[in-house]
């Protein structure tokens, strides 16, 4: 099982960052069968066809939009939101970290930087709520979810976007630009899912962002004195790591850079010359590419089920110690639904 | 595989043999397949009924396409941005993985056992 380093998230942020996985997940699976139709016909009929997969993607629209006002909310009103907003601002350690990760890469650096940190350790107490990483990533799937909500919005009733625009293809072109705006968050959470699944100390999830603080014991040592070492070097690396994070991380630069390529030569836009019909693919590369991309995201998917699976094997476990030595004599305990 | 008398002619093939036929022949079939590709005159050259543009027949706008320059440049400053992302997150990629490989040199290797292995301390024990 995975170790667990300190938690961060809440109980309530944990919940919504597997809604929100997956409600983006289905977003991308519908809205790029729709763009990539010649690469993802499956896709495509897998999720019911071409009236199936607008279905799924403006109730999953509707969905993002219920979420992304939740949290804004929530930030607003509760005093842990607001207490946090200054953790998210980047700052010169988040630029020092980026530097000194370079560094580490090539050798010049002997740890990553607390602000790079995702395995803590013994030196939790230095690291900030949010890696430089981690804010990036909240700035830009923030405003690229903000975007995508608004232009979706705008692409939602046909009869108005032909009023908004003159011509079809002008109409058409503004559901691409809503289609393109979506490629880097896109290759981001391919990015976000290798991050997250493929760290050697937390492989082959990081459970930081699906069990609860709450849920986990705080540990400090005795001593006031300063570890020296974050204590990786104790833990064991899984055997299948080597082979697995090598599989992964190729397949997360295929995918990224098919998918970029794609966006760029297969969105369609203003309008294909020859009308196809059918489609068909059009470059077996590309098609083996933007498949492979699928292929990661799905994996994400997977990774974030087991996530959740893992906290549930976790709360069962915690019920069962505070329940005492007595219960563990092979009573079964029926979890509670708190 | 096996080494019988009787069937000399389907026994003992050298593994280079083997290996070689098999790289020789996935190549040949997916070169096959990637010339058969360039083969096709585009159906619709062949099929489709042009209307004249000039007279802005049917689908005439279609080709006119996009004329609103604004939109253009929404489009063109999208692509500028998914590329330099795009870019951008790939160092990410490898950064991450050059530090994860670093990082997971320093763990105990799969099968290593080392004396001080009683993970007190809250450590990972497998
Ligand atoms: C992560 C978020 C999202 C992504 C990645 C995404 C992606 C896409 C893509 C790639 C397309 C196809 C564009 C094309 O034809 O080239 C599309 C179409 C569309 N999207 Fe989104 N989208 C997202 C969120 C939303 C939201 C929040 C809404 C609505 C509130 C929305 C509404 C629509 C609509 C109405 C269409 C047109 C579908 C049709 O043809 O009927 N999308 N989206
Ligand atoms: C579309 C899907 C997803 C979205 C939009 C999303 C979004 C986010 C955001 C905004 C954060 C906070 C910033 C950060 O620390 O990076 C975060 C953190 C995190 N995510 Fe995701 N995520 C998605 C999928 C996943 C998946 C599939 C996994 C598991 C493999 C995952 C694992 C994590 C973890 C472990 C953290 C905590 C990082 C930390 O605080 O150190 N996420 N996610």
């Amino acid at each position: 099982m995975s170790n667990l380093d300190h938690g961060k998230f809440t109980r309530v942020t944990t919940l919504f960052h597997s809604l929100l996985g997956l409600d983006v997940f289905l977003l991308f699976f519908t809205g790029y069968a729709i763009m990539f139709n010649d690469e993802l016909w499956w896709l495509l009929a897998v999720m019911g066809g071409a009236s199936g997969v607008t279905a799924i993607h403006r109730i999953t629209g509707i969905g993002l939009i219920a979420l992304i006002v939740f949290w804004i909310v929530l930030q607003i009103i509760s005093p842990t939101g607001r207490g946090n907003f200054s953790e998210i601002l980047p700052g010169k350690d988040d630029f020092d970290a980026f530097v000194q990760d370079v560094q580490f890469m090539l050798g010049r650096a002997d740890e990553r930087h607390p602000n790079a940190r995702q395995f803590a350790g013994y030196k939790a107490d230095e690291v900030p709520l949010l890696s430089y990483i981690g804010k990036g990533v909240v700035f830009i799937f923030s405003i690229e979810l903000t975007l995508l909500a608004i232009s979706g919005l705008l692409i939602w009733s046909k009869t108005g976007l032909a009023a908004m625009f003159q011509t079809k293809a002008a109409a058409m072109a503004f559901v691409t630009f809503h289609g393109l705006l979506g490629v880097i968050m896109l290759m981001g959470v391919m990015f976000h899912v290798f991050e997250h699944g493929f760290h050697p100390a937390f492989y082959p999830v990081e459970t930081k962002a699906f069990i609860p603080r709450s849920m986990v014991p705080e540990y400090h040592s005795d001593e006031d004195e300063e570890p020296d070492t974050t204590g990786i070097e104790r833990l064991s690396l899984s055997p299948s790591w080597r082979t697995m994070s090598s599989i992964f991380g190729a397949l997360t630069v295929i995918g990224i850079v098919s998918v970029l390529i794609g966006s760029i030569f297969d969105e369609g836009y203003p309008v294909p010359r020859e009308l196809a019909i059918g489609g068909g693919p059009t470059s077996i590369l590309l098609t083996i590419g933007i498949n492979v991309g699928i292929l990661v995201l799905g994996v994400g998917l997977v990774l974030s089920m087991y996530g959740n699976v893992l906290r549930i094997r976790w709360e069962r476990q915690m019920e069962e110690e505070r329940e005492g030595p007595a219960a563990t004599d092979g009573g079964r305990e029926e979890p509670s639904d708190d | 595989m096996s080494g019988r008398q009787e069937t000399p002619e389907v026994s003992g093939y050298a593994r280079s043999h083997v290996a070689i036929s098999a790289v020789v022949g996935i190549l040949v079939a997916g070169l096959s397949v990637w010339w058969a590709q360039g083969f096709d005159i585009f159906y619709e050259s062949l099929y489709r009924v042009s209307p004249t543009v000039e007279g802005g027949g049917i689908g005439a706008d279609w080709v006119f396409g996009n004329t609103i320059p604004s939109l253009d440049f929404l489009i063109a400053l999208v692509h500028a941005a998914d590329v330099l992302m795009g870019a951008f997150i790939l160092v990410m990629v490898f950064l991450h993985w050059a530090a994860f490989r670093r990082l997971a040199d320093r763990m105990r290797q799969p099968g290593e056992e080392r004396g001080e292995a009683v993970a007190a301390d809250g450590g990972e024990q497998r």
